[in-house]
C-alpha cells in the first residue's frame, strides 16, 4: 500500500515538472517511434534529428534563438501520438514534425485547427501535398504517388519500354501500403503495362507465396515493393531464394536503407537491388562533416546511428527544413515571438534548400507542400550502396491529376 | 467511523433499491460529479483536459470489456475491432448522410453490437483459451475486411475524416468542449453498467460466469446470454470508437489493432475484473502509465544518463515497466487496484476502532 | 487453367514453413502440457534465444557451435529462472492471470531486448547455402528444410519422452492431477521447471532456426501469433497436434495466397487459418488431437 502510495505522491511530482518553454526557445516537436515496428527507422532517423538541432544551437541557434526538439516516442500508435501533441502544444511548440502514417492521419484536423504545421516526409498523406486543401501538412518530400510515378520511370528505363510488359507491386497490406494504388493504375492506363497486386499482410514476416508467385506464376518483368519495418528485408531476402533478380526490383524510400540490406544478410545477398531515395546516402556531406566536428571538438566519437545513413541523413534533412522555417518565421518577426502560423508561412517561403547536396532542390508554395517530389536511384553494388540516377520526378501531371482528385 | 452504516431505516421498496442507500455514498458520488462538472475543467490547463479525455475514452471501452470478461468470463481478444465497426459505422453515417453525432453514435454501436453478437456464436461451443482465440480471429477478419472493403473503409487510406460534434449549434473542438462531452458519457456509461449488473440479465451473466453448468440447470438459456453479452460489450466497445472518432476528427482502423485489444484486457486486469470500479481503475492506470514513466524519466532520469542515450531507453523501458508492472500486479494482487482500494476503504470504515 | 507447376511449389512451401511454425508451436504445447500455463509471450522466447546467439556470433565472435550451446544454456536457465521467479507464485490462480502474466512477461522482454543489444536488425549466419536446392519445379531453401527437420526431430524426441521415458511419464502425471502426483511422491515444483526448460531449448533452436531465415531483432518476436492457429486446431496439448496443426496453417496460409487473394485483392493469408479454425472448432472443440476436458459441477 505504501509503495502505491509512494508511487501516486512520485507521478504527480513527475507531472507537474513538465517544462514550459523558456524565453527566447523556440520549441519543435518531434515524434519517433523507439519501441514499434519502424524502430529501426526512428532510432536512426531521430538522432540525426537531435544532431541537426545541437549543431545549430552550438553556432548559436537561429537568430539568436536557441532551438528546442522536444522527442516523444510514440510508439506508432495513435493515443501516444495525440497525447505527445497536446503536450507539444502546452510548451509552445510551433511546428511538430509527425511521425507515421496513421498518425498524421489522426492529427491532420488538430493540427489545421490550431494552426500549426505538421510535416510528414516520404510518408503520410499523399493528398496534403496540395497546400489549399491541406493548409498546415507539409510532405516537404516525395509522397508515395510521387514515389510510384518515379519507380515506374525508373523500370521502363530499366526496360526500355513499359508496353506489354508486367509489373509486380508487393505492398504492405495497411493504408499506407495501399495509396500508391490509384497513381499505378493511371500510369497502368497511359503507359500500357500490365500489373498484379501482391499484398504482404502485416507483420510481413512471412511472404513466400507472394514471392512464389511474383516469381514462379506471375513470371513479372519488373518489381515495385512498397514494404517497410522489416518486410523489405524479407523480401529481399525471399525474392534472392526463388531466384528473382533483385536488379528488376525496386524498393520505395522506406525500404531503402543499409539497415534492410544488412538485415537480408549483407550487401552480397541484397546484390542488385534498387530503392528510391530522398535524401542522399554516405556520409559525404558537408552538414554531416560539420555534425562529425562538433562531436570531435566536445571530445565525443562521433554517433554510431551516423553509419546508417540513409535514415540518419533523413533526421538531419527534417530538422534542417523545420529550422529553415523557424529562420523565415523569424526573419518576418524579429522579435521572436513567432507562432504556428508564421512557421506556416516560413515552409512556404522555402526556396531552393539542398543542404549542401543533401536533398534536392526543394521548393515549397502555399499550394504545393510536396516541395518537388525529387527522388534518386541507389542500388547496391560490390559492397554499398551506389547513385545510379540523379534527382527526377516522373508523371507530374498524372501525379497532378490524382491529387486533384482525391477527396 | 467516518460516516454512519446502521439505523437507517427505509421506507418505500424504492429506496431498499437506490444504487446508492448510504448517505457517505451519495455524498461522495456528489462531490466526485461536482469536482468533475465544475471544479477541474476550470482549474486544469488544454494540456491536462486531454489526457483525461484519453481516459474518458478508455474507461468507456474498459467497462464494456468488463461486462463479457469479468461479468460473463467470456475472454475476448477481439474489443479493437468492435472499436473500429463503431467508429466506421459512425464515421460514414456522419460523412455520406450527415447524421448529427447523437444519431451515428446509437446507430455506430448498435451495428458493433451486431457484429459482437455474430464474432460470439463460436461460445456456444468453444471455451476459455480457445474461444479466446476464436474472438482474435474474428478481431483480424474485422480488420481485414475494413482494409479491403472500400465502401466501408471510405477509399485506399482507410480513413474517414468526420466533422467535429456539435451541440444545440456549438461546434465542440476544444479539450475543454471534448471533456464535458465525453465525460457525460462516461457518466452514462458507468451508470448503465451498474444498473445492468442488478437486473436478472446481469445475473444471469454473472451464473454464466461462476458455473455454466449449473446455470444452464436452473434454467438460464446460457447460450442467449452469452450472445447478448457479447452484443452489449461490442454496444460499448463501438460506442468507445465512435466517440475516440470523434475526439480525433478521423476514423482509422489502425488504431483498433491487436495492441489495443490486449491494452483493454490489461486495464480490466490490472483494475480488477467484475466490478465498475475496477474498470474505471483499470483504464486510468493504464492510460497514464506510460505518460507518468516518460515524464518521471524525464525528469530524474537525466541525472543517471545522458539525453542521447536517455531518449533510447526511455521507451524500451516504458515498456520494461508495464509489464513489470502486470506481472507484480498479478503476483502481488490478483483482484487488481479494486481490491486494493476496498482495503483502503475498509481499512477507514473502523478508523480509529480497528478491532 | 490450373497451373500445377505453381500449385507444387506453393504445397511444398506450405509444408515447409507449416513445419517451421510447428517448431514455435512445440514450445508453446510443452508448456501447456505440463504445466496448464498458455505462454503468450512465445515468440518473444523465440526472440531472445535468436538475440543470445546472433550477438554471441556478431559481438564476441564466437563459433557457431559454441553460440549456439550459448543461446542453448541460457534459454534453459531462463526457462527455470521464469518458473521459480514469476509462474511459481502464480499456481492455482484462475487461467487468465496466467495469461496476462506472460502478456506483461513478453512486454518486458520486447523493451529489454533492444535495450541491451540495440535495435537493428542482426543477421544470424548459419553454415546453410542461401541458394534453393532445385528438385525439378521445386525451388526448396535450405533453411526452411533445415528447420522443418528440426521440427520433425523434435516430435521424434518429444514423443518418446513422453511415451517411455520415467520424467515424461511423470511429466504427464503432474499435468493430469497434480494432487494426486504430488502424493506419489513426484516433486511437481521441479517438473513444472523441467517444462519450461524444455521450452527454454525448443525456442533456442526456433530462434537459431527463424533468426537465420528472417533476421533477428524485435520483430521476431511477432511469429508468436502464429502459434495460436497451429495449437488450436491441433489441440492445445498435443505434440502431434501442434506438427499437424502447422502443416494445415503452413499449406492453408499458402493456398489462400496462393488462389484465393488474386480473387479478393490480397491479405486472407493471414485470417485463412483463423476461418479454418473456427470451422475446425466447432466440430472439435478441443482441437484435433487435443483431449476433452471433462467438467464437473
Amino acid at each position: 500500500m505504501r509503495a502505491t502510495l509512494a508511487f501516486l505522491t512520485g507521478a504527480a511530482l513527475a507531472l507537474g515538472s513538465i517544462a514550459p518553454a523558456t524565453a527566447a526557445e523556440i520549441v519543435i516537436g518531434a515524434q519517433c517511434d523507439r519501441t514499434g515496428p519502424t524502430q529501426t527507422v526512428g532510432t536512426n532517423l531521430c538522432p540525426g534529428f537531435n544532431d541537426y538541432i545541437k549543431l545549430i544551437n552550438s553556432k548559436g541557434g537561429v537568430m539568436g534563438h536557441t532551438i528546442r526538439a522536444d522527442e516523444v516516442d510514440n510508439e506508432y500508435k495513435v493515443p501516444p501520438a495525440v497525447e505527445s501533441y497536446e503536450r507539444y502544444k502546452k510548451e509552445g511548440a510551433v511546428t511538430v514534425s509527425v511521425y507515421g502514417t496513421p498518425q498524421v492521419y489522426a492529427l491532420t484536423q488538430k493540427l489545421t485547427e490550431d494552426r500549426i504545421p505538421g510535416t510528414s516526409p516520404g510518408f503520410g498523406k499523399a493528398a496534403a501535398a496540395d497546400g489549399t486543401k491541406y493548409p498546415y501538412i507539409f510532405p516537404i518530400a516525395a509522397t508515395y504517388w510521387s514515389q510510384a510515378a518515379a519507380a515506374v520511370k525508373y523500370a521502363k528505363d530499366q526496360m526500355g519500354g513499359l508496353k506489354g510488359k508486367k509489373i509486380a507491386y508487393i505492398f504492405y497490406d495497411n493504408p499506407a501500403g495501399r495509396e500508391p494504388l490509384p497513381v499505378l493504375e493511371e500510369l497502368q492506363k497511359l503507359e500500357g503495362f500490365e500489373m498484379r497486386t501482391f499484398a504482404v499482410p502485416p507483420p510481413g514476416v512471412e511472404m513466400g507465396a507472394q514471392v512464389l508467385d511474383i516469381a514462379q506464376r506471375y513470371r513479372a518483368d519488373f518489381v515495385i515493393s512498397h514494404l517497410f519495418g522489416r518486410s523489405p528485408s524479407v523480401a529481399i531476402k525471399e525474392l534472392k531464394r526463388v531466384g528473382f533478380p533483385l536488379k528488376k526490383v525496386i524498393g520505395f524510400v522506406w525500404g531503402a536503407a543499409e539497415a534492410d540490406v544488412e538485415a537480408a544478410g549483407g550487401y552480397g545477398v541484397a546484390e542488385g537491388y534498387s530503392a528510391l531515395e530522398f535524401a542522399g546516402v554516405g556520409e559525404d556531406y558537408p552538414v554531416l562533416k560539420e555534425i562529425k566536428e562538433m562531436y570531435k571538438k566536445e571530445g565525443k566519437p562521433e554517433p554510431k546511428e551516423m553509419k546508417e545513413s540513409v535514415y540518419y541523413n533523413r533526421g538531419v534533412f527534417l530538422a534542417a527544413i523545420h529550422v529553415e522555417a523557424i529562420r523565415n518565421a523569424l526573419k518576418a518577426k524579429p522579435d521572436g515571438k513567432i507562432t504556428g502560423a508564421d512557421t506556416k508561412a516560413g515552409f512556404e517561403k522555402i526556396k531552393n534548400f539542398t543542404l549542401g547536396g543533401l536533398v534536392p532542390p526543394i521548393e515549397i508554395t502555399p499550394t504545393d507542400h510536396e516541395g518537388g517530389g525529387l527522388v534518386q536511384v541507389w542500388q547496391v553494388s560490390g559492397g554499398k550502396w551506389v547513385k545510379r540516377t540523379d534527382w527526377f520526378r516522373a508523371y507530374p501531371e498524372v501525379v497532378a491529376k490524382v491529387i486533384k482528385e482525391a477527396k | 467511523m467516518i460516516h454512519r452504516e446502521s439505523g437507517l431505516l427505509k421506507t418505500s421498496y424504492q429506496a431498499d433499491m437506490a444504487l446508492y442507500p448510504l448517505p457517505i455514498a451519495r455524498w461522495s458520488v456528489a462531490v466526485i460529479l461536482v469536482l468533475a462538472f465544475l471544479v477541474l475543467p476550470l482549474v486544469l490547463s488544454e494540456y491536462y483536459l486531454s489526457i483525461i479525455n484519453l481516459v474518458s475514452v478508455a474507461i468507456v471501452g474498459a467497462l464494456g470489456l468488463n461486462i463479457l470478461v469479468g461479468y460473463t468470463g467470456q475472454v475476448s481478444i477481439g474489443h479493437g475491432a468492435f472499436m473500429s465497426v463503431g467508429a466506421y459505422t459512425a464515421a460514414n453515417l456522419a460523412v455520406r448522410l450527415g447524421a448529427p453525432f447523437w444519431v451515428s453514435l446509437p446507430l455506430g454501436g448498435l451495428m458493433a453490437a451486431a457484429v459482437g453478437a455474430v464474432v460470439g456464436i463460436p461460445s456456444l461451443r468453444i471455451k476459455g483459451l480457445y474461444l479466446a482465440i476464436a474472438t482474435l480471429a474474428g478481431q483480424l477478419i474485422i480488420e481485414w475486411t475494413i482494409n479491403h472493403v472500400t465502401w466501408i473503409s471510405g477509399g485506399v487510406q482507410a480513413s474517414i475524416e468526420v466533422p467535429r460534434p456539435s451541440l444545440f449549434g456549438i461546434q465542440i473542438s476544444s479539450q475543454r468542449g471534448m471533456y464535458f462531452f465525453l465525460l457525460a458519457f462516461v457518466v452514462l456509461a458507468i451508470v448503465g453498467v451498474m444498473n445492468l449488473m442488478r437486473t436478472r440479465v446481469g445475473r444471469a451473466f454473472v451464473a454464466i460466469r461462476d458455473q455454466d453448468i449449473a446455470a444452464e440447470i436452473i434454467g438460464i438459456n446460457i447460450f442467449r446470454y452469452k450472445l447478448l453479452a457479447f452484443a452489449i460489450s461490442s454496444f460499448y466497445a463501438g460506442v468507445t470508437g465512435v466517440l475516440y472518432t470523434y475526439y480525433l476528427g478521423i476514423a482509422n482502423y489502425e488504431q483498433y489493432q491487436i495492441t489495443t485489444s490486449i491494452d483493454y484486457l490489461a486495464m480490466i486486469i490490472i483494475g480488477g475484473l467484475g466490478s465498475v470500479q475496477g474498470a474505471v481503475f483499470g483504464a486510468i492506470f493504464v492510460t497514464l502509465l506510460p505518460i507518468v514513466i516518460r515524464t518521471s524519466m524525464e525528469t530524474f532520469g537525466g541525472l543517471l544518463f545522458s539525453s542521447g542515450a536517455l531518449l533510447n531507453i526511455i521507451p524500451n523501458l516504458r515498456l520494461i515497466v508495464f509489464g513489470l508492472l502486470i506481472i507484480v500486479f498479478l503476483i502481488v494482487e490478483p483482484e487488481g487496484l479494486n481490491r486494493l482500494w476496498r482495503n483502503i476503504r475498509s481499512y477507514f470504515r473502523v478508523w480509529p476502532f480497528a478491532y | 487453367m490450373f497451373d500445377w507447376q505453381f500449385g507444387v511449389l506453393l504445397l511444398s512451401n506450405g509444408i515447409l514453413i507449416g513445419l517451421m511454425y510447428s517448431l514455435i508451436a512445440l514450445g508453446f504445447v510443452l508448456v501447456y502440457k505440463a504445466t496448464d500455463a498458455i505462454n503468450f509471450a512465445q515468440g518473444e522466447f523465440v526472440m531472445i534465444a535468436g538475440f543470445v546467439v546472433a550477438v554471441a556470433i556478431a559481438a564476441y565472435g564466437a563459433p557457431l557451435w559454441l553460440a549456439v550451446a550459448v543461446g542453448l544454456a541460457g534459454m534453459i536457465g531462463f526457462g527455470f529462472a521464469l518458473e521459480r521467479v514469476m509462474l511459481r507464485k502464480l499456481i492455482g490462480r484462475p487461467v487468465i492471470a496466467v495469461v496476462m502474466a506472460t502478456i506483461g512477461l513478453a512486454a518486458v522482454l520486447r523493451g529489454f531486448g533492444p535495450l541491451v543489444w540495440g535495435a537493428g536488425t542482426k543477421s544470424l549466419p548459419l553454415p546453410i547455402p542461401e541458394e534453393p536446392v532445385v528438385l525439378g519445379p521445386l525451388f526448396i531453401p535450405p533453411i526452411q528444410l533445415v528447420g522443418a527437420g528440426v521440427s520433425l526431430l523434435f516430435l521424434a524426441a518429444f514423443s518418446w519422452f513422453f511415451l517411455r521415458s520415467r520424467r515424461g511419464i511423470a511429466m504427464r502425471a503432474v499435468a493430469d492431477n497434480q494432487q494426486v502426483a504430488m502424493a506419489m511422491g513426484i516433486n511437481v515444483e521441479r517438473y513444472f521447471g523441467l517444462a519450461w526448460a524444455m521450452t527454454g531449448i525448443v525456442s533456442a533452436l526456433g530462434g537459431i532456426v527463424w533468426g537465420n531465415l528472417l533476421g533477428v531483432d524485435v520483430q521476431l518476436s511477432l511469429v508468436g501469433l502464429k502459434v495460436f492457429p497451429v495449437v488450436i486446431l491441433g489441440g492445445l496439448d498435443s505434440i502431434p497436434g501442434a506438427i499437424v496443426g502447422g502443416l494445415i496453417v503452413g499449406l492453408v496460409e499458402n493456398i489462400a495466397a496462393g488462389y484465393i487473394d488474386p480473387y479478393v485483392g490480397g491479405g486472407t493469408k493471414d485470417f485463412a487459418p483463423y476461418v479454418l479454425m473456427i470451422v475446425a472448432l466447432m466440430v472439435r472443440p478441443y482441437g484435433i488431437f487435443g483431449k476433452a476436458i471433462i467438467e464437473r459441477i
